[in-house]
C-alpha cells in the first residue's frame, strides 16, 4: 500500500515509517501542511496519515482543503489531543478515524489497513461469511456449519464487526469504539471477557477456531490459514 | 480626604449635577409661575382702574364738573398715601382737580415712575388717560403690591438656591465619604487579589443594595475560581507524587533490560512491564485531562435528554459477564425510563466506572445490584455491592484525585475512577452519597430530573 504521512516530528515520523515499510507498505513523509496537501492531491495515495498540529497548514485545515479538492483518499488522524471533541472535530472536517498519541504501533497498522480495504463505496451487504460461519444481518441470525447460534445484541454486533474485518486485525480500541460505544479505556477485562463468550458460542463446539488473538495487537477472524 | 479630591468622586459630582438641574428647573418654574402671576395682577389693576373711571364718569355724566372734582376731592383725601391718583384737566390743560405733577400722559394705558408724577416712591404707577365729556381725566394706581410680589418670590428663590447648594455640598460630602469608605475596602481587597491572594473577598454589608449584589456576584466568581485554582494546585501535586512511582517502576525495567543486554539475557521481559507500565502513565495522564475537561464545564453545551435507566441497562448487561468472570453477580433494577439533561457519553462513562469500582474492589462471592430510581424532582442512579465497603472516614477522600485506600495502593489504577464520577456528577448537577450497605457499600448519583417528554 501507498501511505503519506504527514508528521513534523522526525523520530515520530521515523518510527511510523519503518514500521509501515516492515510490514510491506511504501510510506512517503512530509513535515508540513501545504507541502501535504499539494503531494496529496497530485499523487494517489491508499492511506494519508496526517497529524493534527503541523507547520504550515495544520491538518484539520489540510483534510478540509482536501475533500473540498474532491478527493476521498481514507485519513487517518494523529493526535496529541485525545478529547472528545478534538475527535468529532477531526472527523467533521473529512477525517475517517482518529489515533490519540501515544499509540501501540499495532493500533496504527490495524487502523490504517481498516482504512485502506474500506470499499470505496459502501456495497449493500446482507449477509457475512467466514469459511462455514454465516451472518444474516437482516435476521439477524448467526449460524456455523448451518447450526443456529443464538448470540445477544452486543456479541452479534461484536462478531458483525470482526467479519467485517475478516482478515485484518481488529484492536481492543477500535472494538470498544464500535461495538459498545465507549471512547475510554475501561478498567476492566471487558473486552476480554466478552471475546471469550462469544468464542464459547462460535468456536468451541466446532473443530476449526476462526476467532483469533493477535498477541499485543487485537484480535481477527479468519479461515485457517 | 482631603477637600480637592472631592471632585473626583463620582458621588459627590452626581449630588452637584442634581442640584444644579434641581436649581435649574426651579429657576424656569419660578420664572414661569411669576409671569403668570403677574399678568393675572396687571390684567386686575387695569380692570379695578377701569372701574374708578367709570365710577368718576357716571358722576361726570350725572352732575355738573364741580360735583366731579367734588368726588375727586373726596377720593384724594381718601387715600392720602397716594395709592390712588387722579389728574383731571380742562379742554386748555389747566389742572381742575389732581393729586399728582402735571404731565403731558398719553391717551389710554401708560406705565410712569413715581418720580416723574412728584411722588416720594420707588414704585412706578399706571395709569389710564381718557377724555370725560370736555374734560381729560388720567386715574392711576401704585404697582407697589406687584413689586413687593416680585421682591419676594426673587428672595425666597435666592433662599431656596443658597439653602439647596449648602444642603447638597453637605450631602456630596457626606456620600463621598461614605462610599469612599466602602470602596476603600473593596480597593483593599482587589489589590490583595492582584497579588495572587485569592482568599481576599470584596466587603457585602447587610444592606444588600446594588453595591452588595455586585460584591457578593464577584465574591462568588472568585470563591468558584480559588477553587479551581486549588484544584489545579491539587492535580498538580497529586500527579507529582503520583506519577513518580510508576515513572520509578518504568525505569528500574528499562534499567533491568539494559543490564540484561550487558550480560547477553533475554529482556523481552522488562521491554513488555517497560511498556505496560508507560501505557499506565498514559491512561493516568488520559483521565486527569479528561477530569479537567469535564471539570472546565464546556461539554455543557452539548447537552441532551438521556435515559439514565436505559443507559444503566445497557451498561449492566455489557459488565454481566464481567462481574461473572470475577465470580460475582451484577443486578439490574432500572425498567423505568427516567430523563435527566446530559452528555450520554460521559454519564455512560459514570457509571462504567461505577460498575468497574464494584467488580475491582470487590472479592468473589459479591452481588451488585444497579438500579436507577426517580421520584418528581431527581434520578438516583445507584450501584450497591456487598464487599468490604469503604470506612466512614475515607468516604470524602475517595472522590478526590489519585486516592486510594491504603490497603488498594498495590493494586493497579490510579485512584482516578470515583473524582471523575464526581466530575461528571457535579457538570450535571448531581451530587454523590456514599452510604454503607451493611456490608458493603452503595454509591447513589442524584440528577436533578429532566423536563417531562423526555
Amino acid at each position: 500500500m501507498r501511505i503519506l504521512l504527514i508528521e513534523d516530528d522526525p523520530s515520530a515520523a521515523s518510527y511510523v515509517a519503518r514500521g509501515l515499510a516492515e510490514n510491506g507498505h511504501v510510506c512517503d513523509i512530509l513535515a508540513d501542511g501545504t507541502d501535504g496537501l499539494f503531494q496529496a492531491t497530485r499523487e494517489s495515495y491508499d492511506v494519508l496519515v496526517v497529524d493534527r498540529m503541523l507547520p504550515g497548514l495544520d491538518g484539520l485545515s489540510m483534510v478540509r482543503a482536501l475533500r473540498a479538492a474532491g478527493r476521498k483518499t481514507p485519513v487517518l488522524f494523529l493526535t496529541a489531543l485525545g478529547g472528545i471533541d478534538d475527535r468529532v472535530e477531526g472527523l467533521e472536517a473529512g477525517g475517517d478515524d482518529y489515533l490519540t498519541k501515544p499509540f501501540a504501533f499495532a493500533e496504527l497498522l490495524a487502523r490504517v489497513n481498516a482504512l485502506a480495504r474500506r470499499p470505496p463505496v459502501q456495497e449493500v451487504k446482507t449477509t457475512l461469511r467466514v469459511l462455514d460461519l454465516d451472518l444474516d444481518l437482516m435476521t439477524r441470525q448467526a449460524r456455523r456449519a448451518g447450526r443456529p447460534i443464538d448470540l445477544l445484541p452486543k456479541e452479534f454486533t461484536l462478531l458483525e464487526v470482526l467479519m467485517r474485518n475478516e482478515g485484518r486485525v481488529v484492536t481492543r480500541t477500535m472494538l470498544l469504539e464500535r461495538v459498545w460505544d465507549f471512547h475510554f479505556d475501561p478498567k476492566t477485562s471487558v473486552v476480554e471477557t466478552h471475546i471469550s463468550r462469544l468464542r464459547a458460542k462460535i468456536d468451541k463446539p466446532f473443530d476449526l477456531a476462526l476467532l483469533h488473538t493477535i498477541k499485543n495487537a487485537g484480535y481477527s477472524i479468519h479461515a485457517p490459514r | 480626604m482631603r477637600p480637592g479630591d472631592l471632585w473626583q468622586h463620582s458621588s459627590f459630582r452626581l449630588a452637584m449635577g442634581v442640584t444644579l438641574f434641581i436649581l435649574v428647573a426651579l429657576m424656569f418654574a419660578s420664572g414661569v409661575g411669576y409671569g403668570l402671576m403677574q399678568s393675572q395682577l396687571l390684567a386686575r389693576q387695569d380692570a379695578r382702574l377701569t372701574e374708578i373711571f367709570s365710577a368718576l364718569e357716571q358722576i361726570s355724566l350725572q352732575a355738573d364738573d364741580t360735583d366731579l372734582i367734588e368726588a375727586i376731592t373726596t377720593r384724594i383725601t381718601a387715600s392720602p398715601d397716594r395709592a390712588t391718583v387722579y389728574v383731571l384737566k380742562d379742554q386748555t390743560g389747566r389742572i381742575l382737580a389732581g393729586n399728582i405733577a402735571d404731565l403731558a400722559l398719553p391717551a389710554e394705558w401708560s406705565t410712569v415712575k413715581a418720580a416723574d408724577l412728584g411722588v416720594a416712591t420707588e414704585y412706578p404707577y399706571r395709569l389710564l388717560t381718557r377724555p370725560l365729556g370736555r374734560n381729560s381725566l388720567t386715574v392711576g394706581l401704585t404697582n407697589a403690591d406687584l413689586e413687593d410680589l416680585r421682591k419676594i418670590i426673587m428672595a425666597s428663590f435666592g433662599w431656596a438656591v443658597l439653602f439647596a447648594f449648602l444642603a447638597t455640598v453637605v450631602l456630596g460630602v457626606v456620600l463621598a465619604v461614605r462610599v469612599q469608605a466602602r470602596l476603600s475596602l473593596s480597593e483593599t481587597a482587589v489589590a490583595r487579589l492582584a497579588q495572587g491572594d485569592l482568599s481576599a473577598r470584596l466587603p457585602v454589608s447587610a444592606r444588600g443594595d446594588d453595591l452588595d449584589r455586585i460584591s457578593q456576584a464577584i465574591n462568588a466568581s472568585l470563591a468558584r475560581l480559588a477553587a479551581l485554582v486549588d484544584a489545579m494546585r491539587q492535580v498538580s501535586t497529586d500527579i507529582a507524587h503520583d506519577l513518580r512511582t510508576p515513572l520509578h517502576r518504568l525505569r528500574i525495567h528499562i534499567e533491568d533490560a539494559a543490564r540484561k543486554v550487558l550480560s547477553g539475557d533475554a529482556i523481552d521481559v522488562d521491554l513488555a512491564a517497560a511498556i505496560a507500565q508507560s501505557e499506565a502513565i498514559d491512561q493516568t495522564f488520559a483521565a486527569l485531562l479528561r477530569i479537567a475537561q469535564i471539570e472546565g464545564g464546556s461539554r455543557q453545551e452539548k447537552f441532551a435528554a438521556v435515559d439514565l435507566a436505559g443507559l444503566m441497562q445497557n451498561v449492566a448487561e455489557i459488565y454481566a459477564e464481567v462481574a461473572v468472570d470475577a465470580g460475582q453477580i451484577l443486578t439490574c433494577d432500572c425498567t423505568a425510563p427516567a430523563g435527566v439533561m446530559g452528555d450520554k457519553e460521559l454519564l455512560t462513562q459514570l457509571l462504567v466506572n461505577l460498575i468497574e469500582n464494584a467488580i475491582r474492589h470487590c472479592p468473589a462471592g459479591t452481588v451488585i445490584r444497579c438500579a436507577v430510581q426517580s421520584d418528581d424532582t431527581t434520578v438516583t442512579a445507584s450501584v450497591c455491592d456487598t464487599g468490604p465497603g469503604i470506612p466512614v472516614a475515607e468516604r470524602e477522600k475517595v472522590l478526590r484525585r489519585l486516592y486510594r485506600l491504603e490497603k488498594s495502593r498495590s493494586s493497579d489504577g490510579a485512584g482516578l475512577g470515583l473524582a471523575l464520577v464526581k466530575a461528571v456528577a457535579d457538570l450535571h448537577g448531581g451530587t454523590i452519597i456514599l452510604q454503607d450497605a451493611r456490608p458493603g457499600l452503595c454509591v447513589d448519583v442524584q440528577f436533578p430530573l429532566a423536563a417531562a417528554g423526555c
